[in-house]
């Protein structure tokens, strides 16, 4: 057998080092219709209406055979995903969601088609709201289309307090009498394990202690209302406010343990809403949702997330007019509210909110306005990614008490402006 | 030694396929690497120039760097130690007989037989200090394992141990069945007790496979990542981070190929010293079975 096999291996070894660099056979030609590949993160709730705006989009495009891929609901991943792909210059995406903190870093890596001949920048910045249209507009030009938004809320217990906090110290003045009434209870959750989530929390907490994280192009994290920010989230832990257990959460441990009824107020996204008020939820009807708190009372500022359609750079040109008008039908006011209405995804576009349809049917979301339109986004930069992982593990050296936030914000001031330089 | 010519080139062919794999899955890709450690590579802002050394003398003086290395070697330290005393219990109590023996034999197998990921993630609920296993069994604790500075890394460490122990221990029990049970009969009726016969018949002729156990679980806790990324994510404030994890993040998340490839060569470069320290000391396996 010796020799055959030998060059059988030869063969398989050389085949799979070539098959590496080839480009998959254009599936155009196949079928003689242009195949628009549309990845996105999966839908949360009734996807009835998702699949309906698609089959919408191939009825009048019938040249076209779309194919959608779900990726997994894991933004870090995701991102890694698109990052490798798109750097490699992959045809094999047309349209894809992409997160808001992404947009500056792949449009200036030259990843994003130019969207502005089909959504003029002033539209966008008539049409939706201000942290969305900051963060699809780079330098001027359109690159995406925001077709959710996300924002940090408040969660509290209607049958446990009698209003929501305005204040941090109302908030924890609250929790603590609840807690003196009932002591099995938590006073507040939130998410502390390392992760893109804590950096969310972080600066919530920075803009309600007066801070601004950006200054012209210059990310500041190294400002006194900036420690007085992380401060106090470490002092709820070390005054027992919050549970230890906060260190190591993330979104769906927070939610569990608020939907078992066992905690006065949470920070978390809307997605909470629909599934602490499902039928066999403990909590069902006993909970509010508030604009987090600031130090002098005012409402407070969640932090802005969202996804956006974007067209690839690298996808053929011939796929780019079907490209496009997928994104509008995907994103237009109609499709706006009737996520809003089927999957709980609050709408981006300002109009939305005052629409008959959205207050009737979606009634939540449509009471989300004066947060969403105070929400505040990440800094906005090319070099999101990059700062991001220093801020998260000094931002996680703070809360769990590993560093004072003197010494993790000048380290993280120091490393933020070395990349940026 | 008649060995002619074609046989030698008959050699040369049968082990060519074996040589081209091997340049092109593994050498190719390392000297890809060390060339790329030598540039600024990131993609977002289009730079790839020449930098010379520069990126090593950025991490000599990255303190994060040293944590990372800190962190990996301890790891390494405590888990193989754990991992091996254990194992070689367990071995010995599957070389002994008893009843229910082929149960326990395959029940051992089960941590191992699970995927890393898949064990993590349980694990990571275990943990969990609102309704893991852990915190309702020790109730009042207060300890949250994962997310607590000096706990996260032990936690990190159990995990490893739950997992690779049964290898370990399979192993061991494959070496012991090669001990000629000769052996162990005359031990007995020169009246050793079961210590004398354990340390002077049991463990040197385990050796070999102990050796190889070592090298191989080192070098696998060196380069530790998946357990631990799913478990801490590195976290708190990098305190569980490893070198793999680190340029993980460099490389992957950063978009930093330059830096990123840096520090994967330097692990390489520490997984190397490990392996050369390792064979100085102890040995190859096969000269010390010879002797």
């Amino acid at each position: 057998m010796g020799k055959g096999l030998g060059v059988i291996f030869t063969c398989v070894a050389l085949g799979l080092a070539v098959q590496g660099c080839q480009h998959a056979p254009d599936p155009d030609n196949r079928t003689g219709k242009v195949r628009i590949v549309f990845k996105h993160r999966p839908m949360v709730g009734n996807t009835s209406e998702f699949r309906e705006r698609l089959a919408s989009f191939t009825r009048a495009h019938p040249e076209v055979d779309l194919m959608t891929e779900v990726l997994p609901n894991a933004a870090d991943l995701t991102h890694q995903y698109y990052f490798t792909a798109l750097a490699a210059q992959s045809r094999d995406i047309d349209v894809f969601v992409a997160d808001i903190i992404w947009i500056p870093e792949f449009a200036r890596a030259g990843f994003l088609r130019d969207l502005s001949d089909a959504f003029p920048p002033a539209d966008i910045e008539r049409d939706f709201i201000e942290g969305s249209a900051r963060a699809v507009i780079v330098g001027g030009r359109t690159f995406a289309v925001p077709w959710y938004v996300d924002v940090g809320l408040l969660y509290y217990r209607t049958d446990l307090v009698s209003r929501p906090p305005r204040t941090y110290d109302e908030l924890e003045s609250f929790a603590n009498l609840a807690k003196h009434n009932d002591p099995s209870l938590f006073g507040y959750l939130w998410q502390a394990r390392q992760y893109e989530g804590l950096i969310c929390n972080g600066f919530e907490s920075i803009w309600g202690h007066g801070g601004v994280t950006m200054q012209g192009d210059r990310v500041t994290l190294d400002t006194p209302q900036a420690r007085a920010g992380l401060d106090f989230l470490r002092g709820l832990l070390d005054r027992g406010t919050s549970p230890k257990s906060v260190t190591s959460a993330m979104e769906e441990d927070s939610r569990r343990v608020f939907e078992q009824g066992r905690a006065v107020f949470m920070r978390n996204w809307p997605y909470a809403w629909t599934e602490l008020q499902k039928e066999d939820s403990p909590v069902r009807g006993k909970i509010g949702v508030a604009p987090l708190p600031t130090t002098t009372g005012e409402p407070g500022f969640g932090a802005l997330g969202g996804g956006q359609l974007v067209i690839n750079a690298a996808a053929p040109q011939s796929h780019f007019a079907a490209s496009i008008d997928l994104v509008r039908t995907m994103t237009s006011l109609d499709a706006n509210i009737a996520f809003a209405v089927a999957n709980g995804q609050p709408p981006p576009r300002k109009a939305a909110y005052t629409d008959e349809r959205l207050k009737t049917q979606a009634p939540f979301i449509a009471s989300l306005y004066p947060i969403v339109a105070r929400s505040r986004p990440r800094p906005v930069t090319a070099y999101y990614n990059m700062i991001s992982d220093i801020i998260e593990s000094e931002f996680s050296a703070a809360v769990t008490g590993i560093r004072s936030t003197p010494v993790a914000f000048g380290r993280a001031q120091l490393t933020i402006d070395r990349i940026a330089q | 030694m008649t060995r002619t010519r074609s046989e030698d080139r008959r050699g040369y062919f049968f082990v060519l396929p074996t040589v081209i794999v091997l340049v092109v899955v593994a050498v190719y890709p390392m000297i890809l690497a060390a060339w790329i450690s030598l540039r600024r590579v990131v993609i977002v802002f289009h730079e790839d120039h020449f930098v010379g050394l520069s990126n090593y003398a950025f991490l000599v003086r990255d303190p994060r760097f040293w944590t990372a290395l800190g962190n990996t070697t301890y790891f390494t330290v405590v888990a193989v130690i754990i991992e091996l005393l254990l194992g070689l219990g367990f071995a010995l109590l599957l070389h002994t007989s008893f009843r229910g023996q082929k149960l326990f034999r395959a029940a051992i197998l089960i941590p191992w037989a699970i995927p890393t990921v898949v064990s993590a993630k349980m694990w990571s609920w275990i943990w969990n200090p609102e309704y893991g296993l852990i915190s309702r069994t020790l109730p009042n604790s207060d300890i949250n394992w994962l997310g607590m500075p000096g706990y996260a890394m032990h936690a990190a460490i159990l995990v490893d141990v739950w997992k690779t122990t049964p290898f370990v221990a399979l192993l061991l029990f494959a070496g012991l069945e090669t001990i000629p049970t000769v052996l162990y009969k005359a031990a007995a009726v020169d009246g050793a007790s079961s210590w004398r016969t354990f340390f002077f018949i049991t463990l040197p002729l385990l050796r070999p496979t102990l050796v190889v156990v070592l090298v191989f679980r080192t070098l696998d806790a060196f380069r530790i990542f998946d357990a631990v990324y799913v478990l801490t994510g590195g976290g708190p404030a990098n305190t569980t981070e490893t070198l793999s994890i680190y340029a993980y993040k460099m490389l992957m998340r950063s978009g930093d190929f330059g830096y990123g490839s840096t520090l994967a060569v330097a692990t390489f470069l520490c997984v190397m010293a490990i392996s050369a320290i390792y064979i100085r000391m102890l040995g190859m396996p096969s000269r010390s079975q010879r002797s």
